[in-house]
């Protein structure tokens, strides 16, 4: 199966200031995205992430590499991917005296859209984001959650097959943010739609993505989904077993999966490797053990443990 | 290029030009006020010094060919400084469009309302002032105002060029450019009044000879024995020349990363 996505070798540097020095903002990054994935690009500021986006979604040249975005190279077959793809970005920004239908009425036509066709798309567009009420309100006094949306109306006008979302509930309140996140989730699974994202959540990046890649200082870090990633890394699920009866000496060590232990007084803390496999084992030998157990705590691993392993 | 799809696209900015310049008062005022401005202070003054009829027009036609060029630039100049002002230019970029067709879109409005603006200061001069625009008929006043709007489209790409280039900071300009071609073109007075140099400057101008052309209509010397010839192929070079540079500095901007930056 082809990959969405397929980049090797993206290398990227800007000068600071005119005749300043280079400074290297992305370098030899390699990422292969699949169809119908939402994918998660992750980073400290300045990691390079909107670097990486802006290249794929053909706005900026890579100064290395090659980048081929659903089959077409992101730069010598930029015209025909553009019609297949679209944008859209934190802090929405549209033309301020425009109204909200004017402006989808703006994009729509720079996709080719005219006459009934337009007018459909703007209508079902205008509707889905719940806009239909603001539709003659210009841009600039809308407020910052429907900006956002219709920041993402106009990223399918064109109803793309790969959309781009750089940090797309950055500013939103948790309401408005949480409706965006089910709304992408919806748009992937209704319609196979690819997406890659940035973002700074980490939470968002667990409720969304599939796989997810850390970008650190230009250079990618680590990529896999949360399984793989926390393997790799060997870091391990938290399980927390308070005791009204303490068990007889038990080799917490020894037991399936447990990576680390602590026991102290009438708690145990264990790191497991696969809390949803091990929990059974584990707990069978608390119990053989003539334990009794007043509380059990499981905290799966999070990716900002995995981010905060990565990044520092 | 599909032409409907194509239709639509120029059909975009023609439509965001139009409705920007409705719901901006400047926009009204640069239409309306300074032309009417212009033309009355220029008439007034050309009463009080007792002018003759043919240096009133002259003076006249200099008047309405600044304003009507100044106008007719504008749409085109601000086509991307809209985006860049409203940082969504990368909005635009990232759809399958060229630079045809902002510019034609961005054109098409910027030529109707550089038209008005004519008529506008005609119909004032006529009335107020008497001036013959009838003289060179309707074929003299066509590729008048077709010298006019090419020349304006020169300066709109120019302009288009360095905002790719320096961003915000080229709006000025959009104004500075079109006003020093118009200061050595002759527009009030004759390009032989000006010193050596500016004349050897202004004979690299179009709009100078699509100014004799009109004049002589009212008895005033050609200094060129063609100057539809020159006024027509000088600008077709500087059309080429500036659509090449537009399409250079867009190059640029995708490489250097100014798309980005111009939408931050």
């Amino acid at each position: 199966m082809e990959t969405a996505i397929s980049a090797q070798g993206i290398s990227k540097s800007f000068r600071e200031r005119r005749f300043g020095p280079w400074k290297t903002v992305l370098s030899q990054v390699d990422l292969e995205v699949a169809p119908g994935a939402i994918f998660g690009v992750l980073g400290p500021n300045a990691a390079g992430k909107t670097t990486l986006i802006s290249i794929l979604a053909t706005l900026l040249h890579p100064d290395q590499g090659r980048a081929r975005v659903l089959g077409l190279d992101v730069v010598r077959e930029a015209g025909r991917l553009r019609q297949r793809i679209n944008l859209a970005a934190a802090g929405a920004h549209f033309l301020w005296c425009l109204t909200a239908e004017e402006n989808l009425r703006f994009y729509g036509r720079l996709y080719g859209l005219g006459g009934r066709a337009l007018t459909a798309k703007v209508e079902g567009l205008l509707d889905l984001f719940q806009l239909a009420d603001q539709r003659r309100v210009d841009f600039a006094h809308l407020s910052t959650g429907l900006k956002q949306r219709l920041m993402l109306a106009k990223a399918l006008v064109n109803d793309p097959e790969l959309l781009f979302l750089d940090e797309p509930t950055s500013g939103l309140d948790q309401e408005m943010a949480q409706h965006i996140r089910e709304e992408i989730l919806r748009l992937n699974r209704e319609t196979g739609l690819t997406i890659l994202l940035t973002t700074h959540n980490l939470r968002e990046a667990e409720i969304l993505c599939s796989e997810v890649a850390f970008l650190k200082e230009g250079r990618l870090a680590a990529r896999g989904s949360i399984a793989e990633l926390q393997q790799r890394l060997g870091l391990g699920d938290h399980l927390s077993l308070v005791f009204r009866v303490v068990p007889a000496a038990l080799e917490y060590a020894r037991l399936p999966g447990v990576l680390t232990h602590r026991v102290q007084d009438a708690r145990v803390d264990l790191v497991l490797d696969r809390a949803e496999v091990r929990l059974a084992a584990v707990l069978e030998a608390v119990s053989h053990g003539g334990g009794e157990l007043a509380q059990v705590k499981l905290k799966p691993v999070d990716l900002e443990e995995i981010y905060r392993e990565i990044t520092h | 290029m599909k032409l409907p799809t194509s239709f639509q696209k120029i059909w975009a900015f023609s439509v965001r030009s139009a409705l920007v310049n409705r719901r901006n008062v400047f926009a009204v005022f640069e239409m309306l006020f300074w032309p009417a401005i212009g033309i009355f202070s220029v008439g007034l003054l050309t009463r009080f010094l007792n002018l003759s009829g043919e240096t009133v027009t002259f003076i006249l036609i200099g008047a309405i060919s600044m304003n009507t060029v100044q106008i007719a630039q504008l749409d085109l100049s601000y086509a991307l400084l809209y985006s860049v002002w409203s940082k969504s230019l990368k909005h635009e970029f990232i759809a399958p469009i060229r630079l045809i067709h902002i510019l034609l879109g961005c054109g098409l409005v910027g030529l109707i309302r550089g038209f008005l603006v004519f008529v506008g200061m005609a119909v004032l001069s006529v009335w107020l002032f008497h001036m013959e625009l009838d003289r060179p008929g309707p074929g003299g006043l066509a590729v008048f105002l077709a010298g006019m709007f090419i020349n304006a489209a020169i300066i709109g790409a120019l302009v288009l060029a360095l905002v790719l280039r320096f961003g915000q900071r080229a709006e000025v300009a959009a104004w500075a450019f079109s006003y020093l071609m118009l200061l050595l073109c002759g527009l009030y007075y004759p390009v032989s009044v000006l010193p050596a140099w500016a004349q050897a400057l202004a004979r690299f101008i179009p709009l100078t000879y699509f100014l004799e052309y009109f004049r002589h209509f009212y008895g005033f010397p050609l200094h060129s024995s063609r100057p539809l010839l020159y006024g027509f192929s000088l600008s077709m070079v500087y059309l080429l020349i500036s659509y090449g540079l537009l399409h250079y500095t867009l190059g640029s901007a995708f490489r250097g990363g100014i798309l980005l930056r111009l939408s931050e």
